[in-house]
């Protein structure tokens, strides 16, 4: 076992938490716990669904925990001593259990059911497929990297002009991203949290998702599906940049793509025709 | 009810005969209770090292690190924590859980809450425990072997678990052992279903068993069909790995062939899903049976409980699909499981009303197996609800594979069954070894506990939301989950107090069990009317003398008319009329 990588992680994660009790030390709970900054234009729709069903949760694990902590108080044995002789199965009792279930069914289930179905019909599902604007991205998922492709200036998938970057993915702000993904060697996980988006990139199968930002910034792209001893690792930098910068990077990489790219390398040779479906 | 020939036969004298090879229930459910603690004990002392690398990355387990990770200098390394989540998950469900509320409860109480003189088939309930023990001594020697045991989640999905992912033989061997563990099972399952079809007592028609034989019997039903499922994507596994066939093989390793690995996923979880209500209906069962016992109360909508478990049985077959929301199956068969899935909701809403009704009304005694039943209402309560969160596809795209998943099933399949199972113990353990368990330190065990369980998976839960996701070895990595440092502290601190806590069930229960000169518990010390409250404590070998005719349903406390001077009658009374 190599000792210096302990060591380096021991020296890594001290810097780390110095770094966080200076900047967060005074951060209240509530801060602490709310999700990180959305940058998209649909995760407000999976926010509201998630407010809507944890005020209607607690509504309903109030009346448990009336139900609950209530009867226990009002009819334990000292307070209460001849329990009431029902086997509770008279018409009303039946009626009122059944008007729980169909409560919180109506309440919760049909409502999240239907707006989730709503939403991913609409926006999630509703590929940007024939949008001529939409910047299309490739991606290659293996232990322990992200692999990204943008066609270059020919449009065209897997040619010589590809720019192809190692765990950055650059994209311009306010534009609808495309991507499809698969994976090298085992299932991995495109977590982009700031997006509110996830799927798997699964070997053998294309996966594809699309997301789109609102703000200029650096931000993280995760695995989130367990890929092996180092699935922790495997992360990558989403750059979005303001219209200007993105042309002026993709100017100057495609040149260098132009100007390098090994066509014979194999590292390069990963990618494929967008699949239009 | 077929009629079935039981005879009493001699109680075996030696030590091989009456321990070992037993073909006794009681001593099988014994031997599976020993089984599922020492499994709970590691299984358990994993979760530490897991949440102490998590609260403190790259610093030295104390007392124990130097001894299990030499060349690290104490410090858990990245593969042995893959290695510890991974056994964690599969340990506790299959070693842990499965043994003692199915293995142990079912073995112990199916035969003598029906009235039964033993299992109908004895010969396969010993087969069913020592198919278990080969079980666990191959995953025991997984961990001993160079490149250690299986490292590629409890769901252990292609092509992570093949040899591209998994070169060890510690992965093989984990198969081998659920295979195995898979047989035993199987064999417990039938045995189950066939003992409560046959060896009914007579009178015992199907809405006169306690609801914890409804459990168990649902259980069984679920095993007997699923388990097999699990046993088949195993074996295909297994012949990945070891034959070279390419059934989940894909991407670039797939030179000879390709399969698909998400087809793995869909068997697994075609099992999977049942597995979580296999694991969770024995303690439904159980809860609802004491918190009738216990508030002195006949179960509010006996009928209705039993119909809404038989409901969710049912369902819990047509929704394996949401587990697998990220894969991008077809927007249609998504939709369908979703709508499934949410469709749980009812029957669940129905039970836990006819718990609280239950309780309602009632003059509830807080001994120590009540505290644990109601502490169930309240945790499975939270785990049910946050289910929905995830059921729905759109908020899944967000919470899938974060600590909300974790926080979630470990209050619904670790909290409520853990709890459950202590209600269980309390309660058969006067009938089991014939002597009542300190009132003081279960109660004790039971508030500390409480804090720590609900201080763990509310906390994941909370880091959950946060983005937090699962399974990494330093989360500290992605800058926005610094924040959650503070958190993630909490969480380990509070798995620290609840593993104290457990000493004093251990302490406990082995003082009870061992002790010289511990007083004698009766025959009925909780003043309950179930069949097996009849007979002397402990049960004696052949159960019942004379098998017993049953003439009412088994939660008849409180009637106003009794003039026995109890407030319960045995299930062999005729039914006083109100």
């Amino acid at each position: 076992m190599d000792f210096s990588f302990y060591e380096r992680l021991t020296g890594m994660i001290a810097a780390g938490s110095e770094l966080v009790l200076k900047a967060e030390e005074q951060m209240s709970f509530w801060e602490r716990v709310k999700p990180p900054v959305d940058i998209s234009s649909s995760g407000h729709l999976i926010e509201w669904l998630f407010n809507y069903t944890t005020y209607v949760n607690l509504f309903w694990f109030a009346l448990v925990c009336i139900g609950l902590f209530g009867f226990s108080f009002l009819y334990s044995a000292k307070r209460h001593k001849k329990a009431f002789y029902t086997h509770g199965n008279e018409k009303n009792h039946l009626l009122i259990t059944a008007a729980i279930g169909l409560g919180v069914f109506l309440s919760v289930d049909l409502v999240i059911t239907r707006v989730s179905s709503h939403d991913m019909k609409e926006v999630f599902w509703n590929f940007p497929e024939n949008d001529p604007e939409v910047i299309k991205v490739q991606v290659l998922a293996q232990q322990w990297a992200w692999n990204f492709r943008h066609a270059g200036k020919d449009g065209e998938f897997n040619t010589a002009d590809d720019v192809v970057e190692l765990n950055r993915l650059v994209v311009p702000v306010n534009k609808k991203v495309m991507i499809q993904m698969t994976s090298k060697d085992v299932i991995h996980a495109f977590y982009l949290v700031n997006a509110r988006i996830k799927a798997d990139a699964i070997p053998g199968r294309f996966a594809k998702i699309w997301f789109d930002t609102n703000r200029v910034g650096d931000y993280e792209i995760a695995c989130a599906e367990m890929c092996g001893p180092h699935h922790y690792l495997m992360k990558a930098r989403l750059q979005v940049l303001d219209a200007d910068n993105y042309q002026r990077w993709l100017n100057e990489t495609h040149e260098r793509a132009l100007a390098t790219n090994d066509t014979e390398s194999m590292d390069l040779r990963w990618g494929w025709k967008w699949e239009s479906r | 009810m077929a009629f079935v020939e039981q005879h009493i036969h001699d109680a075996p004298t030696s030590f091989w005969s009456k321990y070992v090879v037993s073909y006794d229930h009681k001593v099988i459910a014994k031997q599976f209770l020993w089984y599922a603690l020492f499994w709970g004990l590691v299984g358990g002392l994993m979760s530490i090292l897991i949440r102490w690398t998590l609260a403190y990355p790259g610093v030295p387990v104390p007392l124990i690190g130097n001894m299990l990770f030499p060349a690290s200098g104490g410090v858990v390394p990245p593969d042995t924590y893959a290695m510890l989540f991974t056994l964690h998950g599969t340990i506790m469900i299959f070693f842990f859980i499965t043994p003692l509320l199915i293995g142990c409860f079912g073995n112990y109480c199916i035969p003598l809450m029906i009235g039964a003189r033993d299992m109908i088939f004895p010969t396969l309930n010993m087969l069913s425990f020592w198919f278990a023990m080969a079980s666990g001594l191959v995953l025991f020697a997984s961990l001993c072997i160079p490149l250690g045991g299986a490292a590629g989640g409890w769901t252990s999905y292609p092509t992570l678990s093949t040899n591209i992912g998994q070169p060890g033989a510690g992965q093989t061997m984990w198969l081998i052992s659920l295979f195995l563990f898979g047989i035993s099972s199987t064999m417990g399952a039938v045995n189950y279903i066939t003992t409560v079809i046959t060896l009914r007592a007579p009178g015992m028609g199907y809405f006169k068993m306690p609801l914890t034989i409804w459990g168990l019997w649902l259980t069984a039903i679920l095993n007997a069909i699923f388990v097999p499922v699990l046993g088949a994507g195993l074996l295909l596994l297994t012949f990945d790995r070891v034959f070279g066939t390419t059934f989940f093989l894909a991407g670039a390793a797939a030179t000879s062939g390709r399969g698909d690995p998400i087809l793995f996923q869909h068997v697994f979880w075609i099992f999977g899903h049942p597995e979580v209500y296999i694991l969770i209906l024995p303690a439904w069962g159980i809860v609802s049976d004491l918190l009738s016992f216990f508030a002195r109360k006949p179960a509010f909508g006996y009928k209705m409980t039993a119909l809404s478990l038989s409901a969710i049985t049912v369902l819990s077959t047509v929704v394996y699909g949401h587990h697998m929301y990220t894969t991008q199956m077809s927007p249609l068969l998504t939709q369908s499981f979703m709508t499934l899935t949410m469709l749980i909701s009812i029957p669940s809403a129905i039970f836990f009303a006819n718990w609280l009704g239950t309780i309602w009304k009632g003059s509830i005694q807080f001994h120590s197996p009540m505290l644990f039943s109601l502490g169930v209402v309240f945790v499975f309560g939270l785990g049910g609800l946050t289910g929905l969160y995830l059921a729905s596809t759109s908020i899944d795209l967000y919470l899938h594979d974060t600590y909300f998943v974790v926080g979630h099933f470990h209050y619904t399949m670790a909290a409520s069954v853990l709890l459950g199972g202590f209600a269980g113990v309390y309660f058969w353990m006067p009938k089991m070894f014939g002597r009542m368990m300190n009132e003081t330190l279960a109660k004790w065990h039971f508030w500390l506990t409480m804090i720590g369980i609900n201080g763990i998976f509310m906390g994941m839960m909370i880091v959950g939301y946060g983005g937090m996701h699962r399974r990494l070895y330093n989360p500290f990595i992605y800058e926005f989950l610094h924040k959650l440092i503070p958190i993630n502290n909490f969480i380990s601190y509070s798995a620290f107090f609840a593993a104290a806590a457990q000493i004093l069930f251990i302490y406990n229960l082995f003082k009870t069990v061992f002790a010289k000169n511990y007083p004698a518990a009766g025959k009925n010390p909780w003043g309950v009317g179930t069949l097996e409250w009849e007979i002397d404590s402990p049960a004696p070998h052949y159960n019942f003398k004379d098998i017993p005719v049953v003439k009412c349903g088994p939660h008849e406390f409180g009637n106003p008319n009794l003039t026995t001077g109890r407030d319960y009658q045995y299930q062999t009374e005729e039914l006083v009329k109100v």
